[in-house]
């Protein structure tokens, strides 16, 4: 496949000095491309450089196979657009005219649209679901709305290549996904090469073809999502601390460090809400007994849980079950967290009625007229709850037991 | 939410009812003063029929009229150069006056119109006075650039230009501690701004220069709204900026030292109505804010020249300050009220 853009031994940088070294990047027609790294990894740098509004320190950038630095402003503007991260004060034009902008390189020396490029603007704004404001004022525009108008001025200029820096930076979760979306129907559907640089590990991971991660002055790594990303890479591109970042999931998960308080059993994506409203509490806790291949395992295993771990589409063995006792003895409350019970995990049911005869305080979250059904004799022994919050009001409160600093 | 075509109509309509304002302004401008001149005399005198009064014809044709003229051109020159700069700096709050542009080209002016007689010119030529005025713009104008490439802030900006405007002001200050009396009060009245005594040939040097450049802005446009957008995106967008930044400088000095030169340095124009013609019109597309800042400064200084007549008459106040009293609080009040669309 022909490459739309290409940059070979490219070093990125400010006078002489380099802020990233060695960028070898190359976006097929219709590709999405994901620059992703920390604040101040030089990614910015990489996109300005890309679009050749700063010259390179070492190396070049090619466009069809020609020189950026050779290709005229007029001509570039053809081939590439962009969409940048800075304010611009349009207050008074609107959005039509705004998108109109993008006829830029196309048009005569007074702007002068033909009802072609009137009809190339009004699809634009289509496409991105701004055509209902086009007779608004800039200003009068939420920040997604901002977005969308300035990605379909991008696209007016029929570029084959759009270059975005951030575009997702500031938007609620819904703008978030409507702009991603459309820029993948843009490299779906028209074929245009996205280039764009994200702060959304998410977004990044499960919008986009190719990702380069960016670390440290230097391209970490390049591929698929499912080539680069492995166990780790996230937490350790972005040095999280305090939260660990699972790639499975996709998501983030506060890391309760503390010693283990509560034992709370889980299965089926029952325990997942229980563990998270726990943890966020500052209780640490045992979790089990879990199957590898239950959800509810993995966001405890994010949460930095202590978890009693079974293979998976196996009974639990009488080996983990003790595993468990031994650590539910440990503590004072047990929550049981309403798991659907098959044969694989009668088990953990037993382990519920073992702790009410340790003693322990235990609480449910099994439906009232489930309980006997699921507990019989014990039943009237186990505090049934109906949320997580309400358990956690039985629990004393944390603060007042430990000094904090 | 108004559609394109309505607004498109509200715009033509308001053009043309400034146009009309100055029609009448500057007819009325003309038939008032020490004495007053039926318009159907003014209109007879300009066809250049006989009339009963044969005063009256050299009072409009040698002094109100050119006067008018000039009010109109130097008004539009004004604000168009206000407009451009505002833009190019992309800053709402700046015009030649506040970068210290019309110091500068009042340095040079009275470089020469101090130095001159000293240096024993018999007579300073208007062409001698552009000249001047058009290096201390030009001379202000590229410092300024210079110091906004490397700082991006707004108000740094405006400081440079007010210190630039400050120095220019001492050296001028030093030249007139050297000047004689008489060059001296004729200096001062000009450097506070006045279109009064105008001769023909000074209103010809300044629709020759003025018509040209001001048509030249407004095929700048299309960059202009591009600049809108910030250097970047105007970059990417096509837009060569070196040419870009060369020829504005250059329109904005011209302009600012075509009207130094003759009128003095007048402040506000050049702030006020850029102001007042977006929020009116409603928009910031160039091609048609350009026709009606030319318009509006137009109309603006003509009336600001005819209350600076008016007033305290018999006693004629120096235009500068009536602009200042107008346009000031103009925007002040713009600035306060400021939807976020005001901006630019």
């Amino acid at each position: 496949m022909s490459q739309i853009i290409t940059s070979k031994n490219l070093d990125v940088g400010y006078e002489r000095k380099v802020v990233v070294e060695q960028v070898n990047i190359s976006a097929g027609k219709g590709e999405l491309i994901c620059l992703l790294g920390p604040n101040g990894s030089g990614k910015t740098t990489i996109l300005r450089t890309l679009t050749g509004l700063q010259p390179p320190v070492n190396g070049v950038v090619e466009i069809n196979g020609v020189d950026i630095s050779k290709i005229k402003k007029a001509d570039l503007a053809k081939k590439m657009a962009i969409v940048l991260t800075e304010q611009v004060s349009l207050g008074l034009l609107t959005v039509f005219e705004i998108a109109a902008m993008g006829r830029y390189p196309h048009t005569n020396i007074m702007g002068k649209l033909s009802k072609t490029d009137e009809i190339i603007v009004e699809e634009a704004l289509q496409l991105v679901g701004a055509l209902h404001l086009k007779n608004r004022y800039y200003f009068e525009l939420s920040d997604g709305e901002k977005q969308k108008v300035m990605i379909a001025r991008a696209l007016v200029q029929e570029p084959e290549l759009i270059v975005l820096d951030e575009p997702t930076s500031h938007l609620d979760v819904k703008h978030k996904v409507e702009v991603i979306s459309i820029l993948r129907k843009l490299c779906l559907e028209k074929g245009i090469s996205v280039i764009l640089s994200l702060h959304d590990i998410d977004i990044a991971i499960k919008g986009c073809q190719k990702i380069l991660l960016i670390e440290d002055g230097k391209v970490k790594a390049q591929g698929t999502p499912e080539e680069i990303i492995e166990e780790g890479t996230i937490q350790k591109l972005y040095n999280i601390e305090g939260a660990k970042y699972n790639e499975l999931l996709g998501s983030l998960e506060f890391s309760s460090p503390v010693f283990p308080e509560v034992f709370i059993t889980g299965g089926n994506g029952t325990g997942t809400g229980v563990y998270r409203a726990v943890s966020r509490a500052g209780y640490g806790m045992y979790c089990g007994v879990l199957h590898s291949n239950d959800i509810d395992l993995h966001v405890a295993k994010a949460l930095s849980c202590d978890v009693i771990e079974e293979r998976s589409f196996s009974q639990i063995s009488l080996a983990q079950h003790e595993v468990a006792a031994a650590k539910m003895a440990k503590v004072h409350y047990v929550i049981d967290t309403g798991f659907p019970v098959g044969k694989n995990n009668q088990s953990n049911v037993d382990l519920i009625i073992e702790a009410v005869k340790m003693g322990k305080t235990v609480f449910s979250l099994t439906e009232q007229n489930d309980m006997d059904n699921r507990y019989g004799e014990w039943a009237n022994s186990i505090h049934c709850c109906k949320n997580p919050a309400e358990i956690l009001g039985f629990i004393p409160r944390k603060i007042n037991r430990e000094s904090y600093i | 939410m108004e559609t394109s075509q309505k607004r498109k109509s509200r715009q033509i309509i308001l053009l043309i009812i400034l146009f009309i304002s100055i029609i009448l302004v500057s007819l009325y401008s003309i038939s008032v003063g020490s004495i007053n001149i039926s318009i159907s005399d003014i209109l007879k005198i300009i066809s250049g029929q006989e009339v009963a009064n044969n005063t009256y014809g050299p009072i409009i044709l040698n002094i109100r009229l050119p006067r008018v003229l000039a009010t109109i051109m130097g008004g539009a020159c004004l604000a168009v150069s206000g407009l451009l700069l505002q833009i190019f700096f992309r800053n709402p709050i700046v015009e030649p006056y506040i970068l210290g542009i019309s110091s500068g080209a009042s340095l040079f002016v009275g470089l020469v119109l101090l130095g001159g007689y000293t240096f024993g010119f018999s007579t300073i030529t208007p062409m001698g006075l552009f000249v001047g005025s058009f290096a201390g713009a030009m001379a202000v104008m590229i410092a300024v650039v210079i110091a906004a490439k490397k700082v991006k802030s707004i108000t740094t900006l405006l400081i440079i230009g007010m210190m630039a405007g400050f120095i220019c002001n001492a050296i001028t200050g030093i030249l007139t501690a050297f000047a004689d009396k008489e060059q001296l009060h004729s200096f001062v009245m000009w450097s506070m701004g006045s279109f009064s005594g105008f001769s023909w040939t000074q209103v010809q040097f300044l629709y020759i220069v003025g018509v040209p450049i001001i048509i030249l802005a407004y095929v700048l446009s299309k960059p202009l709204n591009a600049m809108l957008f910030g250097e970047n995106y105007a970059i990417s967008m096509g837009l060569s900026m070196k040419t870009f930044r060369m020829v504005v400088i250059l329109i904005a000095s011209i302009l600012t030292a075509t009207i130094t030169a003759f009128a003095g340095p007048i402040s506000f124009v050049g702030l006020a109505v850029p102001h007042i013609v977006r929020i009116t019109f409603g928009t910031s597309d160039n091609r048609i804010l350009i026709p009606g800042v030319i318009l509006a400064g137009a109309l603006m200084t003509g009336v600001c020249d005819l209350c600076a007549r008016m007033l305290m008459a018999p006693i004629e106040l120096p235009l500068g300050v009536i602009t200042a009293l107008i346009g000031a609080p103009i925007v002040v009040y713009l600035l306060l009220r400021k939807t976020k669309g005001n901006e630019l």
